[in-house]
């Protein structure tokens, strides 16, 4: 069996099986993300001796379905599927009491393999398809508590947002495909001119919606409403990864134009949601803004010219965030709550999980010898030969390590409270792996560029700006208090820098308003038409009227008159003998006479 | 060799001639006979799909002639695009006499309209002789009124009204039309075939006849402005009825722009393509926005089916703009699944509804809530079906409207605007998931009883169907797309 195959069968039929058995959920979908694992692992080792494979499945006519193993996306998918496996190996442990597991094992399944196929998606159409159904099960994942407050809004927002930057998917696809003539990705890349500008800029919506990136932010800090293992997996390979595989995998299709958009939106992400970050008040939101505000450094490697460092980065991130979350989701279980008042002194209760969640914050922050030390040098450097974009990532950095130093500064300052470990063994397991990734991945990096034959440029301008920048950030972080850092843009931050109402204002009432003005248009097409058949109606009783006041009235008349004549008539029928013999005479007469004329008048 | 096809359509009226006969009509005897019947006109039509079809042109033609002076003759046949819709209008047939079998009130009279209707159904969409359509087309609307008028809720008589007025008026234009193209045709025939062939009208005539029948058709579908009918009449339908009327009645006036208007005045259709075109767009994208206006849930769905038609004439009216073989075809393979797709959810939609309603007595969405609690598999069937309806891909309109905007952008590339439609049905349909599902439960509904075994033998066909399409929509699309490819206009 094809190892593209397994990656994607196997998860997906641990999620089939668990539905209806509705037992031994935990075993079932560790089998199935462990198999999915196994054989992303066996395809990324294909992929450093060589061979590339492919699955051509039947699709549209004369559009088929393609999975390719490149080194590329078996990278990304042997990323995917190991942040997936201790993510749900944590959830073991994190789900422990919810009788819905059934429920939470399916979805997660149904995620991953809906990731594994985006990542390993070779046509458009399967692109497509993965990037809304990782739409689809993250909505249904961000809803899975539907019956608390909040939650629905929280969930339909997050598809919502998603859906209208899909659009850019959508119709920058239609472009690529009427351009190139054909659904394949690696062949619509050669699309040249006009079209791959318009694709490009259309293509960067998609991403802007799915990263979260300005102005599509705001879904995602809403988006923590789900159990704490889902933010873990959306907001490090996943979901949010998806718009910057999108963009990594097409940028050497983006004309100049597009990629100073795509730079553009990334650095200002980096800093305005990095901002919001350093003024949060909740620590699960902070970590999401803190999501956003990564990916916008990697948009600024792609927007410079170099995806690799952005590959980099989502690799060391996807470790580093993940542990980050579950870290986090073991102190809302100790405190109940993830606000950040609540959090205060959660780390010194628990030193272990504090130790792992503080490497990964000096990991993301990018401290050497971390994996987030080498990844943010390699966008720094090549951030270099733009200078405002250099400006920008370097600003995203230092925000980077003052909002990760506020967070250890208050889990680790406050008192201690006791805590109870109810399943904190497998969840421990799973934050372990995950932080000892964030520590040695970077060492993997070297291999990495060989295998995709990319050779990135060291610089040491980049090195020493990147730990100037990162140094200070963690510095300000731990003893300024972030009221004062933020300053004037405080208040700002604390709205999410929302203009103009943000998406509702700008979006969500004006669709409502266009919706009621369609209504009432609709209630006038409705009455006029009612309107038509009541007049209709009104025409038939007036016909009716005219009918027996007229046409009756006359013919009835007639007849009243003819059987009048008729009675008139009937005087003459006496039946008296002498009589009826007078008129006969008279008559044969008159007859006699027009006879006897006819000469003279013909 | 059999002829199916006859069998096929006349098969649902013996089943009503037969009940007809019985002298004692009980309940259980009506809906016993109905289940019979149209379980075994969907095994016939099963075997009308085993037997296959033929590309371009028509496949298992069956002959008799009737009054040869004028060229009218019993003609039956099938193509790639009549043949999915026969399919699904004997399985949503099927379903909906299951569905039924609880129905109390006259059920003898109510099982022989629902079979009266399926005759006239598929009759309408195997006719090759054009007066037969036209016979068959009008006597489906006898059965519809008597079902909204006797089967119907509160305000079915104006709703009924509304039916008659609009499909009294709409039809009239498709029989100028036919008469125009007989009086066309040398020699003088009703043969469908030779007026496909070589179409009879050109020039003013032709493009007359076509504005007739596009008119008629439109109003079917229904497309903007001539769909005000359409809500009326599906909110004030009794279950079946909405269904049948969705899945399969709009698809006459899809199925008649593409076999009569498309096809038999190919050159007209062609100059006012543009004009259709904008009326699709803007029926599309209207449809939408009026749903997001509803709070009622059926009315919402009714809507959403003028959104989902919309895109159906906008894959006709671009495959009609286009010289390309390939994207015409494109573009008339999406519009074809469309039409089965639409039918498949919005069928599945329609049930479910009248299955809540049949529960609570209501189909307002904000008095309900939490719902998903209480009744999983009545709430996850909604939930997939309602995302299969804002186009999800993995689901059966996904497909369809992948083919359709595609066409569009490469032949018409401002038509893409109805693109935008998409985010409206999302924003409504999870709008609607979210009052009636989620959140907190109602109170009141905490006794709600989940899907029986005859409900989940209605709603779990069609959910397999849904995916089934959408997974690998090759089963359903390369016969479509047999007759697509050749098709002559």
């Amino acid at each position: 069996m094809n190892l593209i195959t397994l990656v994607l069968l196997a998860p997906l039929l641990a999620a089939i099986l668990i539905l209806p058995l509705r037992r031994w959920p935990e075993a079932i979908a560790l089998a199935g993300i462990g198999i999915s694992f196994a054989a992303a692992l066996g395809l990324l080792a294909a992929g450093f001796s060589g061979t590339t494979s492919q699955v051509i499945l039947p699709g549209l006519p004369e559009m088929p379905l393609r999975l390719v193993a490149t080194p590329l996306t078996s990278v990304l998918s042997a990323l995917v599927a190991t942040v997936a496996a201790f993510v749900l190996l944590y959830a073991v442990g994190y789900m422990g009491k919810d009788n819905e597991k059934p429920r939470f094992f399916t979805t997660m399944l149904l995620f991953v393999t809906a990731m594994q196929t985006l990542v390993l998606a070779g046509d458009w159409i399967t692109l497509l398809a993965a990037w809304e159904l990782i739409g689809f099960s993250s909505y249904l994942l961000i809803g899975f508590w539907y019956g608390r407050e909040g939650v629905a809004g929280a969930a339909t927002r997050a598809f919502i947002y998603t859906r209208s930057a899909d659009l850019g998917l959508y119709i920058g696809i239609f472009v690529l495909i009427a351009a190139a003539g054909t659904t394949e990705i690696s062949v619509t890349l050669n699309v040249t001119g006009p079209a791959a500008i318009i694709a490009g800029l259309l293509l960067l919506i998609a991403a802007i919606g799915k990263s979260a990136q300005v102005p599509l932010y705001d879904w995602l800090q809403r988006a923590m409403a789900g159990p704490t293992p889902v933010s873990a997996l959306l907001h490090s390979a996943t979901l949010v990864a998806a718009g910057a595989i999108l963009l990594i995998r097409t940028a050497p299709m983006l004309p100049p134009q597009a990629l100073l958009a795509v730079g553009l939106v990334g650095g200002i992400t980096a800093v305005v949601t990095g901002l919001i970050a350093l003024g949060e008040r909740d620590l699960k939101r902070m970590l999401a803004a803190s999501t956003s505000s990564q990916y916008g450094l990697m948009l600024v490697a792609v927007g410079a010219g170099v995806p690799m460092a952005a590959l980099l980065h989502l690799i060391a991130h996807a470790a580093i965030k993940s542990s980050l979350f579950l870290g986090a989701g073991v102190f809302q279980h100790d405190r109940d709550s993830t606000a950040m008042e609540d959090m205060a002194g959660a780390g010194r209760a628990r030193p272990r999980i504090f130790a792992g969640f503080a490497i990964s914050a000096l990991a993301l922050a990018g401290i050497p010898p971390l994996s987030g030390f080498f990844s943010k040098d390699a966008i720094i450097a090549a951030a270099l030969t733009t200078p405002w974009l250099a400006a920008l990532a370097l600003v995203g950095t230092v925000l980077t390590g003052a909002y990760m130093a506020r967070a250890l500064h208050i889990l680790w300052a406050g008192k201690p409270r006791a805590t109870s470990s109810a399943g904190v063994v497998w969840m421990g397991a799973g934050i372990a792996v995950l932080v000892v990734l964030a520590i040695i991945l970077g060492a993997g990096f070297p291999a990495l560029e060989q295998l995709l034959e990319v050779e990135l440029p060291v610089s040491y301008l980049a090195m020493a700006l990147g730990l100037a920048a990162a140094a200070s950030g963690l510095a300000l972080g731990w003893f300024v208090p972030a009221a004062q850092l933020l300053g004037p843009v405080r208040p700002w931050a604390l709205r999410g820098f929302a203009i103009a109402g943000g998406f509702d204002g700008l979006v969500l009432r004006p669709a409502m308003a266009i919706a009621r003005v369609c209504e009432r248009l609709e209630r006038v097409l409705y009455n006029g038409v009612l309107a038509i058949g009541q007049s209709n109606l009104e025409l038939g009783f007036i016909t009716r009227k005219s009918d027996e006041q007229g046409i009756d009235a006359m013919i009835f008349g007639l007849v009243r008159r003819t059987i009048a004549a008729g009675d008139r008539v009937r005087l003459l029928q006496s039946g008296l003998i002498h009589r009826e013999l007078a008129l006969t005479v008279i008559g044969t007469a008159i007859i006699t006479v027009v006879l006897i004329a006819a000469p003279m008048y013909f | 060799m059999l002829p199916l096809l006859s069998i096929a359509v006349f098969l649902p009226l013996l089943g009503a001639l037969i009940l007809m006969m019985l002298p004692h009509k009980t309940a259980r005897l009506a809906h016993g006979i109905s289940i019979a019947t149209t379980g075994l006109t969907f095994l016939v039509t099963l075997a009308i799909w085993a037997r296959g079809i033929e590309p371009g042109g028509f496949a298992q033609v069956e002959e008799i002639s009737w009054i040869p002076a004028i060229g009218a003759a019993y003609r039956l046949g099938i193509d790639g695009l009549s043949l999915p819709l026969i399919l699904l209008t004997s399985l949503l047939f099927l379903l909906s006499s299951i569905y039924s079998a609880r129905v109390s009130e006259r059920p003898a009279v109510y099982v022989v309209l629902m079979l009266m209707l399926e005759t006239a159904s598929i009759g309408t969409f195997a006719a090759l002789d054009a007066l037969l359509f036209y016979v068959f087309f009008e006597v489906s609307l006898v059965s519809m009124y008597f079902m909204i008028i006797g089967w119907g809720y509160e305000d079915r008589q104006r709703a009924g009204l509304m039916f008659f007025l609009y499909t009294l008026l709409g039809s009239l234009p498709l029989l100028l039309a036919i008469l125009g193209m007989f009086l066309g045709s040398d020699p003088y025939t009703f043969d469908m075939r030779t007026w496909i062939d070589t179409p009879p009208l050109s020039g003013l005539a032709a493009m007359l006849a076509m504005i007739a029948m596009v008119f008629t058709f439109a109003v079917k579908i229904p497309s903007f402005p001539v769909h005000t009918w359409l809500p009326a009449a599906h909110v004030q339908a009794p279950t079946v009825g909405s269904v049948i009327l969705a899945g399969v009645m709009l698809k006459f006036g899809t199925y008649g722009l593409v076999r009569f208007a498309l096809q038999m005045t190919p050159e007209a259709f062609r100059d006012a393509g543009l004009v259709i075109l904008a009326f699709g767009v803007f029926s599309a994208l209207y449809g939408a926005f009026v749903a997001l206006a509803q709070s009622d849930l059926k009315k919402l769905i009714a809507y959403t089916s003028v959104n989902h038609m919309g895109y159906v004439v906008i894959g006709v009216a671009v495959a009609s703009l286009t010289l390309d073989p390939g994207l015409r075809a494109v573009a008339l393979d999406g519009a074809t699944l469309q039409m089965v797709s639409h039918g498949l959810v919005t069928g599945a939609l329609f049930f479910l509804v009248g299955m809540l309603q049949d529960r609570a007595h209501t189909r307002g969405m904000d008095e309900f809530g939490g719902l998903l609690k209480v009744v999983p598999m009545l709430g996850w069937a909604f939930v997939i079906s309602a995302f299969a309806s804002l186009g999800l891909p993995g689901l059966a309109h996904f497909p369809a409207e992948f083919q359709i905007f595609l066409a569009t952008l490469s032949i018409q590339p401002w038509a893409i605007v109805a693109i935008l439609a998409i985010v409206v049905t999302a924003g409504l349909y999870l709008r609607a998931i979210s009052r009636v599902f989620m959140g907190e439960t109602n109170e009141k509904w905490l006794k709600m009883p989940d899907l029986d075994r005859r409900e989940l033998m209605v709603v779990v066909p069609l959910l397999i169907l849904i995916v089934l399409v959408g997974v690998a929509p090759s089963w359903l699309l390369d016969m479509i797309h047999t007759t697509m490819a050749a098709l002559k206009f």
